[in-house]
């Protein structure tokens, strides 16, 4: 692993060759947004953009998204300059028009100085709900599960994610990490008793031997013991109990 | 001829040599021309025509080498094109009835049958000679040259007029020296970006790695745009030669040419020429006895427009759903399946072998300093001429559109030209003397794009022609980043309300603010240059834009709910033709008496207008 200096907002500091700017800045305290970055997922798809920031390098500047951008000899990064902000703040009001009811927007929105986007806000039939179509669920879904039991549906406007024809999906596991990954809280999951329902399908859940806790599907268990060799024995009890 | 591989560069110079002996004594081929356009407008019947006159005569020995279905002649409004072998001549608008006279004439006896020709609207005279007609005149064509001149389903074709001598004499070169001499030959790509070729194949064999691969692109998605098609379906080798040389040069044994699907007949060319090049021993193990193994599978693409992008391309061949990803590591780096990756378009494959025959000094002999050799357009719209035309990097839009085009038909006045695709941007007529160059089109706020030219009249809105390609590029864009997916429908929105007349103050300012988060903010050069339609209007034609919002008013009258129609009772002569093509019933007056529309109920189709013989129906 080849250590390597670069400059970002006026400060030198130490990177690895290739990891991605945003990690760095966030490590040496300098807050950049984004949205569909996860530290989990290898190489971020850099779909929201909100982390565009400016890079400096061979006497060219371009814009460019900091999850995914890799450091390398020479490179200066600006976080916070007036091309960053405007860019940025254009990209937050087009995305509070599309999910109007996004908290994590909203918040956005408010910091950038946007009440009302300038655009119909997106409702009836345009509804999206509080998706953002970054795709993060399913990268997590692929990489970090290993199940890829959702994927993108349609292209441009209509993209969203989902299971193959919108039907339940027999591959989905139930373990909901899409749910927890999902930076704008946009897809549904009910616990509900010793069932979850995620994706249109039902998943029974199992129940911890000691304190009788609903607490992961049994169908998570299978795939579990069925890809690692795991005792089945071990999931008797829930983290908490073990 | 007898197909067995040729294992020398020998052996390729005899295997010439042998099918021009056999070639000798044939009756000239006559090449009628099997293009689309061409064909629609029956070419296939003037092919079976000449195929049962030549059975008649006897001259059953040439028929099967004696005509041929080629590739796109070019001048496509004027066909069916007719064109020989190694003749200056061509016949336009050819119908069956003709074929016996040229058979009699031309096949035979070598003579010219002038009415068969080009006549000039202005002098009246005729002419067959390519360099006489101004259409082809004006033109250079190098990548072009033999589309059209040979059966692209025929590798001795390609071989006898010299095919595969650049692979030949590629093969005595080093490899880095071939890679010196594309760079020092200035070629750019010709799919749009205009990157130097040469040092994208230095990128790419600078990269220790095990496997390299070459990409030809072939995924031609502008609307009316053909130029790749045509070179796909008509020179096939030419691609594949170019291919084998980068290989060569850059060190890779793998090639995949990504064609779309909707191209069915370049795909079974491309087929055709690479199994014959595998029978003949020009791809596969130890070509011409070089040592170098190299290999071409097509991928058949599924017609995204997005899918011509580089990125999303190599994961279509990959099996992926096609979506670009940021290219921060460049694909001469990590490019398909994560290896080092040189992809180039069709045109691009095909200037390779020019440069390695002529010398970087003969190829730089064409074009301009920073754009040096030929462009291939394809020309549509308000314009005399279209069709496919090749010309020098460095002429102006006015010879384009003036000399070649022979200009706006009808009398009307020009307004503009469209170049680079649906992202491209349109040029006004002050622009007209622009030397068309990758750099000055983008100096413009347009770009080369791969080279489609839309002309435009007087009767063109430019706000509407706005709406339209971002209305293509809202379906087309893959939706993976905001600014594309949330921006161009906004954009669109906008644009409908202003051509609907529902446009307000500060429209123009949110278009362009708009367009400012695309070309900053998007992942692919899709979305980076999707703003370029919006913006260049803005530029050149903000009054027409200030006309729709401010006065509810298009100049062009174009847009339906900005426009009346009206009869001007002093040309009205009360003939009635109107009144009774209306589809609307809303044309009332007595016979011999003006007329008037019933504004309430008229849908401004326009119906009247076309139909009334003095030019009463006035739009407003």
């Amino acid at each position: 692993m080849e250590k390597i200096k670069f400059v970002i907002d006026g400060k030198e500091v130490e990177a690895i060759r290739d990891q991605c700017v945003l990690d760095v800045a966030r490590q040496n305290g300098i807050y950049i947004p984004g949205l569909c970055y996860n530290p989990e997922v290898k190489f971020s798809g850099g779909s929201c953009r909100l982390c565009l920031v400016e890079a400096h390098q061979a006497g060219r500047m371009s814009l460019v998204t900091a999850c995914n951008y890799p450091i390398r000899e020479g490179l200066e990064i600006k976080t916070d300059t007036s091309l960053v902000k405007r860019i940025r703040k254009g990209i937050i009001e087009l995305l509070l028009a599309r999910v109007p009811d996004s908290d994590v927007i909203k918040e956005l929105a408010a910091e950038a100085g946007i009440d009302e986007p300038r655009f119909v806000k997106d409702e009836g039939e345009n509804y999206h709900s509080k998706c953002i179509a970054c795709g993060l669920c399913i990268q997590v879904c692929e990489e970090v599960v290993g199940v890829s039991a959702i994927a993108m549906l349609n292209r441009g406007p209509d993209k969203t994610p989902g299971t193959p024809y919108k039907k339940p999906s027999e591959v989905c596991i139930g373990c909901g990490a899409c749910a927890y990954a999902c930076p704008t809280d946009a897809i549904p999951m009910e616990d509900n008793g010793d069932t979850r329902k995620i994706w249109g399908r039902e998943f029974k859940m199992h129940l911890c031997s000691v304190c009788g806790k609903p607490y992961i599907p049994e169908a998570q268990i299978d795939w579990i013991v069925k890809t690692t060799g795991k005792d089945r024995v071990f999931f008797d009890k829930c983290p908490d109990c073990r | 001829m007898e197909h067995t591989k040729i294992s020398t560069i020998e052996g390729l110079n005899k295997y010439r040599e042998k099918i021009l002996e056999s070639k000798k004594n044939e009756l000239p081929t006559v090449f009628v021309c099997g293009g689309t356009p061409c064909l629609a407008k029956g070419s296939r019947q003037v092919f079976e025509a000449f195929k049962k006159e030549f059975g008649a005569q006897g001259l059953t020995g040439s028929v099967e080498l004696g005509i041929k279905t080629t590739g796109c002649q070019g001048f496509c409004n004027k066909g069916p094109l007719v064109a020989f072998a190694d003749k200056d001549i061509v016949y336009m608008g050819v119908k069956p009835e003709h074929v016996p006279e040229i058979i009699e004439k031309t096949v035979k006896k070598g003579e010219v049958i002038e009415s068969l020709g080009y006549r000039d609207p202005q002098t009246k005279k005729w002419a067959t000679e390519y360099s006489r007609i101004p259409f082809y005149g004006h033109q250079k064509k190098l990548v072009l040259k033999d589309v059209g001149q040979l059966d692209p389903a025929k590798i001795d074709d390609y071989i006898s007029r010299g095919g595969y001598s650049a692979l030949a004499k590629a093969f005595s070169m080093n490899p880095d020296t071939i890679i010196d001499n594309i760079e020092q030959s200035g070629l750019r790509g010709r799919g749009g970006g205009g990157f130097p070729t040469g040092r994208k194949w230095r990128s790419c064999k600078a990269i220790k790695t095990d496997v390299r691969y070459v990409i030809c692109n072939g995924d031609e998605g502008d609307p009316g745009a053909f130029m790749d098609r045509s070179i796909m379906e008509g020179n096939p080798h030419a691609i594949i030669e170019g291919m084998i040389i980068g290989a060569y040069a850059v060190g890779s044994n793998q090639g995949y040419a990504y064609i779309r699907d909707e191209y069915p007949l370049a795909i079974e060319n491309m087929k055709t020429a690479i199994e014959d090049a595998r029978g003949l021993g020009l791809l596969g193990k130890n070509i011409l006895g070089s040592n170098f193994d190299f290999d071409i599978k097509i991928s058949r693409g599924g017609g995204a427009f997005v899918c011509g992008e580089s990125s999303a391309l190599m994961r279509s061949i990959g099996g992926n759903v096609g979506e670009p990803r940021a290219k921060y590591i460049r694909s001469v780096e990590k490019g398909l399946y994560d290896k080092p990756t040189v992809l180039n378009n069709v045109e691009t494959w095909a200037n390779v072998p020019l440069i390695i025959t002529g010398g970087v000094q003969g190829y730089r002999k064409v074009g301009t300093k920073g754009s040096p050799g030929t462009k291939v357009f394809s020309l549509a719209g308000k314009v005399v001429n279209t069709g496919l035309v090749e010309v020098p990097m460095g002429i102006t839009l006015r010879e384009l559109v003036f000399d070649i085009g022979g200009g706006i038909p009808k009398g009307k006045k020009f307004k503009a030209v469209q170049t680079g695709g649906p992202s491209g941007g349109c040029i006004p007529e002050s622009l007209l003397d622009l030397q068309i160059d990758f750099d000055s089109l983008s100096d413009a706020g347009s770009m080369m794009g791969s080279g489609g030219i839309i002309v435009m009249d007087e009767d063109t809105c430019m706000v509407d022609v706005a709406k339209y390609f971002i209305t293509f590029l809202v379906g087309e864009s893959c939706g993976k980043c905001t600014p594309c997916r949330e921006g161009l429908r906004r954009m669109l929105d906008i644009l409908t309300g202003i051509t609907e007349g529902r446009g307000k103050q500060g429209d123009i300012e949110l278009l362009e603010e708009l367009c400012d988060v695309l070309k900053w903010g998007a992942l692919c050069a899709l979305g980076t240059s999707a703003a370029n339609p919006v913006l260049s209007t803005i530029r050149y034609f903000r009054d027409e834009y200030e006309a729709h919002i401010k006065e509810k008013r298009c100049p062009a009258g174009v847009c339906k709910e900005l426009i009346t129609y009206r009869i001007d009772e002093d040309k009205c002569t009360g003939c009635t033709v109107c009144a009774k093509k209306c589809p609307q019933k809303c044309i009332s007056g007595e016979k011999k008496k003006p007329h008037t529309i019933d504004a309430s109920k008229c849908i401004k189709c326009g119906v009247c207008k076309t139909v009334c013989p003095f030019d009463a129906v006035i739009v407003e």
